[in-house]
């Protein structure tokens, strides 16, 4: 009998390989095993780091040409029904093989020792019951589990398909809104599925939920990888599917795979929150989440909040380790000097109130268990404060980047197909009631190489309407230093009026000077005039009338630095293809500008690259019968992309096309967002790392706590009671830190927004740090850091669960 | 009319190194209501086990434990924690009190387990205190109490929930002669006056001898104890 057992073991295992082996064949015959080899699959089954090694030495190319020769060897697939018989044979000898292995191990094992006593006796039913397999919470998992995943991915197509149709009235649904309930559909019915499963096992059913994940789960994801490879799947199923191939692209970095894992994983997460959930919720017979005594127990064993221990971390958080160690270290001292003397000098009166006092003092020492809980709340705290502080201070720097964006650029622009708006007027008469417009003015925009005397660039030119330019970008701000006038930035009106321009006098170094006394005087002395600077005819360029003025051109400072020219000097504004056709194509065609003003907007991109000339010297200069287009601004910038929309209904679409600030920059801010969370992702780390810690602390707790555990299940504590104890100890150094973190992480941020930190203009072309802290990513850090700590104590209360009552009581 | 505690044929074997030291070898037993019953039995003859196993604290290996009728060994573990809590009073062999828990919170715990008040808790909690005449040490933690007067507070949180079957393993053990018979004078009482079923594992044979019943254990089996 045993013989066989084991022949059923071996022969069972040898099945199950080789019809794994002929799925294995029939897929690489259809070229998709080279899919799982990719990074991603092994970087996830941990083997990433070992694979890049791999290839690093070149195994690559191994890789491929031992593949190349196991795909020739195999026999061309011939286009039959049998096509896919390897593929389907494969699966029953697997399913047979593992069959036959499951029989090897369910026979009854050859007794060991003699038969005792009890033969004969029945059975204790707790032993009987004790490896039951629930096939209520398997499917409750699983289908839970695999519900989510499909009424995600349906609803979100939905409301995406939805949201495209509705789009025209500008109501839709965004993909992003439209994911976010979605996913959290997903999540609830996940953890619901999990929740339920507990709930009817009345236990955490591990190898339910393994089998649940594995076999339910995991097929989605697959599906979705292999789509936009395989041909037919694409077909079938992929063209249902677009948007959420598209938004998974975005969420995984252009790799549509790594955003379909990462919401498995988070579906995952779910479930098995929901699970646990469900199990403690329910494992005290009814569904009870009172944490009466639970949360007593727990302060007397955690203590986490005690004003001493929070403050000192506190202080650590704020000031860094060495400060408050010293501090505490000097206190400490004292205090003991204190303390010693006082006893002393009660010993001389009383020796018995003295021996109790020294007894005291030496009691205070810490145990180790509450030497790690300090360490554990530390570290969420600084997990969460690292979080808090960079997310606001990369949001303050995409803020920054906004408002300069926004601050040369127009929140929208209408433009048309083909060349110009010659009915520009009538455009801007048409548009103007729009509700929440706040401005819009003509512009021509167009590439420029500008020259002067020292140097020589390539630009954009902007022509402009300099009565409503103010209206929609901060350009006669930007002429402005500290909101002053001065003679050497220059002003707006000069554009239009260049003869009036005035030269700014010069530094002794060359570089235009700023006017310290600022003043909005006009009448500025005049600086005596090196003659002949003004008057001396560039190269190429025509010689002008001496008594024609030339019209003005504004520059931005890092421009005018390069071309090393002030207000009042000239500069050569050349069109490569705007002259006439010559014989070699078009012919360059250059015009002298005089500076009428140097602007400083902040944002480097800005300053060495645009100019801006008035807007019928641009429509001349490039032969233009109108402006490129119109540029808007809007009261609230946040409603850019419905009102460009609607003002675009309004003008009734074609020839006329409209774009909004997000649009223009659309690269940019992808790039910000990816940078944020990526950011946010390297920082939980560290919440990770605390978790570790809080896991370490909670492990040292159920040790150290094994014969009390032991004492309150003899007293009448569930396992769900148990494991809700030290789940809230968990949860408690979670809070205390979460909190710490969020209150230490807020106070930095105040103290880089108030205070300030100097950052090198040169480099950073920001004079300071900037900061805004948003109330959203703030509340998101602290409530995952929570959540993180959370799963974390799960496994050590499941242990302290496992402790038999019996246990705890012998052990003397 | 179904027996107090019942129990029918229970095995218990302990494997250590590949041998196994068979501890109870199908004991049977019923106690009625309101009985007073003292076990006594040689060292290491299985009288902790025993306990433990009619306490739900050990899970036998075989054999039927009814209590009220009930079939305890089939219950699951919420049924059994409630059990415990609110049915069941313990006094182990050594006090096992929660060392962060003041005397009194340590007596009243069985109550804030069954989520009663706590102010109430603490009220029966210091008058069972005094009946033990601890009322003086209710704010001692057990690390300031000597080993008699922690297993008086055991007994003080066995009785917080007024028990139907107390199961006191040697609760006299680490007393002077005249403590323990306090202590045994008290069981009577609680027996009498409450109607507390009680089971006392006891080394004394002097204080066995004033129980009503008397069972000793042998050979894995349990028997009337003679005399
Ligand atoms: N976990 C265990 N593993 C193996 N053997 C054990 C275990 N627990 C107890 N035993 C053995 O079972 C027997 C009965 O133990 P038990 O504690 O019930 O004795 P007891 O009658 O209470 O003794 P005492 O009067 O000294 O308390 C002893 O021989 C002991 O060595
Ligand atoms: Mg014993």
């Amino acid at each position: 009998m045993k013989d066989l057992r084991v022949l059923f073991r071996w022969l069972g295992g040898a099945l199950a390989l080789a019809g794994l082996a002929a799925i294995l064949a029939g897929l690489a015959r259809r070229e998709v095993v080279g899919l799982f080899s990719g990074d991603l699959a092994l970087g996830v089954l941990g083997w990433g780091a070992f694979v890049e090694l791999l290839v690093s030495f070149g195994v690559a190319g191994l890789y491929d040409t031992v593949h190349a020769a196991i795909v020739s060897t195999l026999p061309k697939v011939k286009s039959s029904g049998l096509e896919n018989l390897e593929i389907w044979a494969g699966l029953g000898l697997w399913v047979v093989g593992w069959g036959l292995l499951s029989q090897g191990f369910t026979g009854p094992e050859a007794a060991a020792s003699p038969p005792s006593a009890a033969v004969g006796t029945p059975l204790h039913p707790r032993i009987a019951q004790y490896r039951d397999f629930h096939w209520g919470t398997l499917a409750a998992y699983g289908l839970g589990f695999l519900l989510a995943e499909v009424a995600m991915l349906g609803l979100f197509v939905l409301l995406v398909g939805k949201g495209a149709q509705a789009g025209a009235e500008g109501g839709g649904l965004g993909h992003v809104t439209a994911f976010l309930i979605a996913f959290g559909l997903g999540l609830l019915l996940a953890a619901l599925g999990g929740f339920l499963g507990a709930a009817h096992s009345g236990r955490l059913s591990t190898p339910e939920a393994t089998i649940a994940i594995l076999y339910f789960g995991l097929p989605v994801p697959i599906v979705l990888s292999l789509m936009t490879q395989v041909g037919w799947l694409m077909l079938h199923v992929g063209v249902h599917l677009r948007e959420v191939a598209y938004l998974s692209a975005q969420l995984g970095e252009n790799r549509p795979e790594l955003g379909y894992w990462l919401v498995f994983g988070a579906l995952a997460l779910a479930l098995v929150l929901g699970l646990n959930l469900g199990f403690v919720a329910t494992s005290s017979g009814r569904l009870d989440l009172k944490l009466t005594y639970e949360s007593f127990i727990a302060n007397r064993h955690v203590q986490v909040f005690r004003p001493r221990l929070l403050l000192s971390i506190f202080a650590v958080l704020i000031l860094g380790i060495v400060p408050p160690l010293v501090l505490y270290l000097i206190v400490m001292a004292a205090e003991q000097v204190v303390e010693r003397t006082r006893i002393r000098h009660l010993g001389l009166k009383d020796p018995l109130l003295a021996s109790e006092a020294l007894h005291a003092l030496k009691k205070r020492g810490q145990t180790p268990t509450a030497m790690m809980t300090t360490l554990s709340v530390g570290g969420v705290g600084v997990g969460v404060m690292a979080l808090i502080i960079v997310l606001s201070v990369m949001s303050g720097f995409e803020l920054d980047l906004q408002s300069k964006i926004l601050g040369t650029n127009s929140h929208g622009v209408v433009l048309k197909y083909g060349d110009a708006m010659p009915e520009w007027r009538e455009v801007m008469d048409k548009i103007a009631p729009v509700k929440g417009l706040a401005g819009q003015t003509p512009f021509v925009l167009n590439e420029v190489m500008i020259s002067s005397d020292g140097n020589i660039s390539g630009s954009m030119i902007k022509g402009i309407d300099p009565e409503s330019v103010g209206t929609v970008t901060d350009l006669p701000k930007y002429l402005k230093r500290d909101g002053l006038d001065c003679p050497s930035c220059g002003k707006l009106e000069w554009l239009t009026t260049p003869e009036k321009i005035v030269r700014a006098r010069l530094t002794p170094m060359g570089e235009p000077m700023l006017d310290e006394k600022g003043g909005a005087a006009v009448d500025w002395p005049k600086p005596e005039r090196k003659s002949g600077l003004e008057d001396d005819p560039l190269i190429e360029a025509p010689k002008p009338d001496a008594t024609k003025v030339l019209p003005g051109i504004l520059l931005g400072k890092e421009l005018a630095l390069s071309l090393k020219v002030q207000v009042g000097d000239r500069v050569n504004v050349v069109s490569p293809l705007g002259g006439e056709l010559g014989p070699q194509g078009p012919m360059p065609k250059s015009r002298p500008f005089k500076v009428a003003g140097i602007f400083y907007s902040g944002m480097y991109e800005y300053d060495s690259k645009f100019v801006y000339i008035d807007l019928h010297q641009a429509m001349d200069f490039f032969n233009l019968k109108g402006p490129t287009g119109l540029e808007l601004k809007f009261e609230d910038v946040d409603n850019a992309r419905r009102l460009t929309r609607q003002i675009y209904d309004l003008l009734e679409g074609y020839p006329y096309r409209t774009r909004d600030w997000g649009e223009m920059n659309k690269n940019l801010f992808a790039a910000l967002r990816l940078e944020k969370l990526v950011m946010g992702i390297i920082l939980s780390v560290i919440v990770i790392v605390a978790a570790g810690l809080i896991v370490a602390t909670v492990i040292m707790l159920v040790l150290e706590k094994r014969k009390e555990i032991a004492v309150l299940k003899a007293l009448g504590v569930s396992d769900g009671g148990v494991v809700k104890i030290f789940l809230t100890e968990g949860l408690q150094i979670g809070i205390a830190g979460g909190l710490l973190g969020l209150v230490a992480g807020l106070g930095w941020c105040l103290f880089i927004e108030k205070v300030g930190i100097k950052l090198d203009p040169q480099v950073y072309y920001i004079p300071a740090l900037p900061v805004r802290i948003e109330a959203f990513q703030t509340v998101l850090s602290v409530v995952v850091a929570v959540l993180i700590t959370f799963l974390a104590s799960i496994y050590p209360a499941l242990e302290a669960s496992q402790v038999e009552p019996v246990e705890g009581l012998k052990s003397e | 009319m179904t027996p107090f505690l019942e129990l029918k044929d229970v095995h218990k074997s302990y494997f250590l190194h590949g041998k196994r030291i068979d501890v109870l070898r199908g004991v049977s037993l019923t106690i009625e209501k309101g009985e007073l019953v003292s076990l006594i039995g040689s060292s290491g003859s299985g009288k902790s086990t025993f306990l433990h196993v009619m306490g739900t604290l050990d899970a036998a290996a075989s054999g039927t434990l009814r209590f009220e009728g009930r079939d305890v060994f089939a219950m699951n573990d919420a049924e059994l924690a409630e059990l415990r809590n609110q049915t069941f009073g313990f006094v182990f062999q050594s006090h096992f009190l929660l060392p962060e828990f003041t005397a009194a919170e340590n007596v009243a715990m069985p109550g804030l387990i069954r989520r009663q008040d706590r102010k109430a808790c603490d009220l029966r909690a210091r008058e069972l205190l005094d009946r033990v005449g601890l009322l003086a040490r209710a704010d001692h933690r057990p690390g300031e109490l000597s080993g008699g007067e922690s297993q008086r507070v055991a007994l003080a949180r066995a009785l917080m929930l007024k028990p139907a079957l107390l199961l006191a393993d040697e609760p006299t053990g680490n007393l002077d002669p005249a403590t323990g018979e306090g202590i045994h004078q008290l069981l009577r009482e609680v027996n009498r006056d409450l109607g507390v079923t009680a089971v006392v594992v006891t080394h004394n044979e002097t204080l066995a001898r004033l129980m009503p019943r008397r069972l000793r254990i042998s050979e894995g089996r349990v028997v009337t104890a003679e005399g």
